[in-house]
């Protein structure tokens, strides 16, 4: 008998709505695959450390608050160590270095320049929500170590973000252009570093549509509590799919 | 505040949509690019009752489209991250429109209540499927008598008897309307049995014996689309309310004595001021809308926070009743067939 109860529907791939297998943590594919992510992991949350120190140069009445905020980044960097130790994984970070730096030069000739808008976009907002929303991703696929320690990290990454968006939003109506000049530049590079990493994070069973969402939501809530209205959000978002 | 999250019907019209609304970065975009988009409060809206009770609302697009029904993932993304901007909002009472409620429904979806960090409060939502199953029946039985079609003499075909839908309108008919004869339709016979138990009467049937026999035929299913309807061979006159989303069954029969009417649809009393509607395919769309939607204003205008249409199979009479009530009172009322008089002369 044809017809019923929306038989389009039913053709799903995990019909109990799990998030489906985990993967074969000890695979050789596997690991090769972790031996970038986490590297990337792991530098993304030194040169962090790093750029929280640097604007704190910029805004000497905050350094305190900033080398804070820095140190737990190293807090981080140490956990996502352990989490390569602990699967027998060595962290390729010559890799890693690589993807950062083109990001870590435009960060770097902001700082020459003393451009804290383009400093803060690009650390406590882009880097940020692009931790936030791949961490998010990362723990529903996980090993339960790992899974512990970016659960944890997650919490504190909300923190950095909200400093960002915090100074934008007091600052908002004399940082807007630079904002937006500085998305328009730096946007497309997150959209590329995740290109670049789409294959190996498939492997950890992290799909690039969904980090892409993930993190189009983040950098979307981010902009909106700054206070940047729809369609300008939209604007920007422009960035990273052209 | 109440909250609808919605999606277009099809991934030409979201695009067109999109542009017109100024998201031109995902109008442009390819399907993936509309896989990756995070759902938008395109919409702020406020709604007045005939008693002058003043509600706000918001529409949420979910950047969901039909062409995405076959990547399941992404399907549950879309409607889980949908509930989670409602949440964000602050929206007390939200439904799902469309697609999103078959999705949570059918991928069980109460299994993911953690979205990121926010855990979804399940009182927020509705699936409005209450009013939705109140508006059919009653869409029945204010267009039947106008076709000469007595239901105290007719037998009415539920196809879909068992959905959550279906079974509340099989409820209501066999309890409410003195319906001569139930026939009920479903894809699966223990359900179907369960449910004839339930109502201590009903006939159960394959859909093609069914449609022969039906004065009035209550679509509560998807259809297929390589379903055919052979219009010959049904009673004259038949009233066919499509009840299923989405709602093709007037391109699937025609023919002398076959009138085909908009299930599950209602207009409200007054314009509303918003656009979003357009893009459900509505003839009115500043008044016309779907009934789950309109559960939603319902809720909200009776101060009513709760997951009034969860699950399944928990529509009772007395819920039915109370939304019903409230649907009139609030300055709604059911879509009925085009021209009254012209289909009684028909």
């Amino acid at each position: 008998m044809p017809t019923l109860e929306a038989p389009d529907v039913a053709m799903i791939d995990y019909p109990d709505g799990s998030f489906g297998a985990l993967p074969d943590f000890a695979a050789d594919s596997y690991k090769d695959a972790y031996s970038r992510i986490n590297a990337i992991v792991i530098e993304g949350e030194k040169e962090a450390y790093d750029n929280y120190m640097a604007i704190g140069t910029l805004i000497p009445e905050e350094a305190e608050q900033l080398e804070k905020l820095g140190k737990m980044e190293l807090k981080h960097m140490k956990g996502f160590t352990a989490c390569g130790k602990n699967l027998g994984v060595k962290a390729d970070m010559p890799f890693a270095k690589k993807f950062f730096a083109p990001l870590h030069n435009n960060f770097q000739k902001a700082l020459t320049n003393g451009n804290l808008t383009t400093c803060l976009l690009i650390q406590a907002i882009l880097i940020e929500a692009f931790a936030i929303s791949a961490y998010h991703v990362y723990i529903r696929v996980a090993d339960p170590f790992a899974k512990k320690i970016t659960e944890g990290v997650v919490k504190d990454e909300y923190l950095h973000l909200n400093y960002g968006q915090q100074w934008l939003k007091a600052n908002l109506a004399k940082c807007k252009e630079e904002l937006m000049k500085a998305n328009k530049i730096n946007l497309p590079l997150i959209r590329s570093m995740l290109d670049q990493v789409a294959e190996d994070a498939s492997v950890l069973h992290m799909d690039k549509e969904e980090l892409m969402e993930e993190f189009m939501i983040a950098y979307q809530d981010s902009l909106t509590e700054i206070g940047l209205e729809n369609r300008e959000i939209a604007r920007m978002a422009l960035a990273a799919v052209v | 505040m109440f909250g609808l999250i919605g999606h277009s019907t099809s991934f030409k019209d979201a695009r067109l949509k999109a542009m017109e609304l100024g998201y031109d970065h995902i109008a442009e975009g390819d399907l993936d690019v509309w896989c990756s988009a995070p759902p938008q409060l395109v919409e702020h809206v406020e709604v007045v009752s005939p008693s002058g009770k003043s509600i706000e609302g918001a529409y949420i697009d979910s950047c969901f489209v039909p062409e995405m029904l076959g990547r399941f993932k992404t399907a549950r993304r879309k409607v889980l991250n949908a509930m989670e901007l409602a949440q964000k909002k602050g929206i007390n009472i939200t439904a799902l429109g469309g697609f999103t409620s078959i999705i949570f429904e059918n991928f069980n979806l109460l299994q993911h209540q953690h979205v990121r960090n926010t855990t979804l409060q399940w009182e927020r939502f509705t699936t409005g499927n209450t009013h939705t199953a109140w508006v059919i029946s009653r869409q029945l039985e204010i267009n039947a008598p106008v076709l000469g079609i007595d239901l105290k003499k007719a037998k009415v075909a539920v196809v879909g008897a068992t959905g959550d839908i279906g079974s509340a309108v099989c409820r209501w008919l066999s309890s409410r309307t003195g319906v001569a004869e139930l026939l009920l339709v479903a894809r699966q016979e223990k359900p179907l049995l369960d449910l004839q138990n339930e109502l201590g009467g009903g006939r159960i049937l394959n859909l093609e014996d069914a449609l022969v026999e039906a004065d009035a035929v209550v679509w509560v299913a998807s259809m297929p689309r390589t379903l055919q309807i052979d219009s010959s061979k049904l009673r004259n006159p038949c009233l066919m309310i499509d009840g299923g989303y989405p709602k093709n069954l007037d391109g699937k029969v025609s023919g002398k004595g076959v009138h085909v009417l908009k299930g599950g649809i209602v207009e409200f009393f007054r314009d509303i001021g918003w656009s979003m509607m357009e893009i459900a395919e509505m003839e009115k769309p500043q008044r016309q809308m779907f009934a789950c939607f309109a559960e939603a204003m319902i809720l909200e205008f009776e101060g009513c926070h709760t997951n009034f249409s969860w699950g399944r199979n928990n529509i009772t009479l007395e819920k039915m009743e109370f939304i019903g009530e409230a649907s009139v009172r609030h300055g709604f009322s059911t879509l009925n067939l085009k021209n009254l008089l012209q289909a009684a002369a028909a």
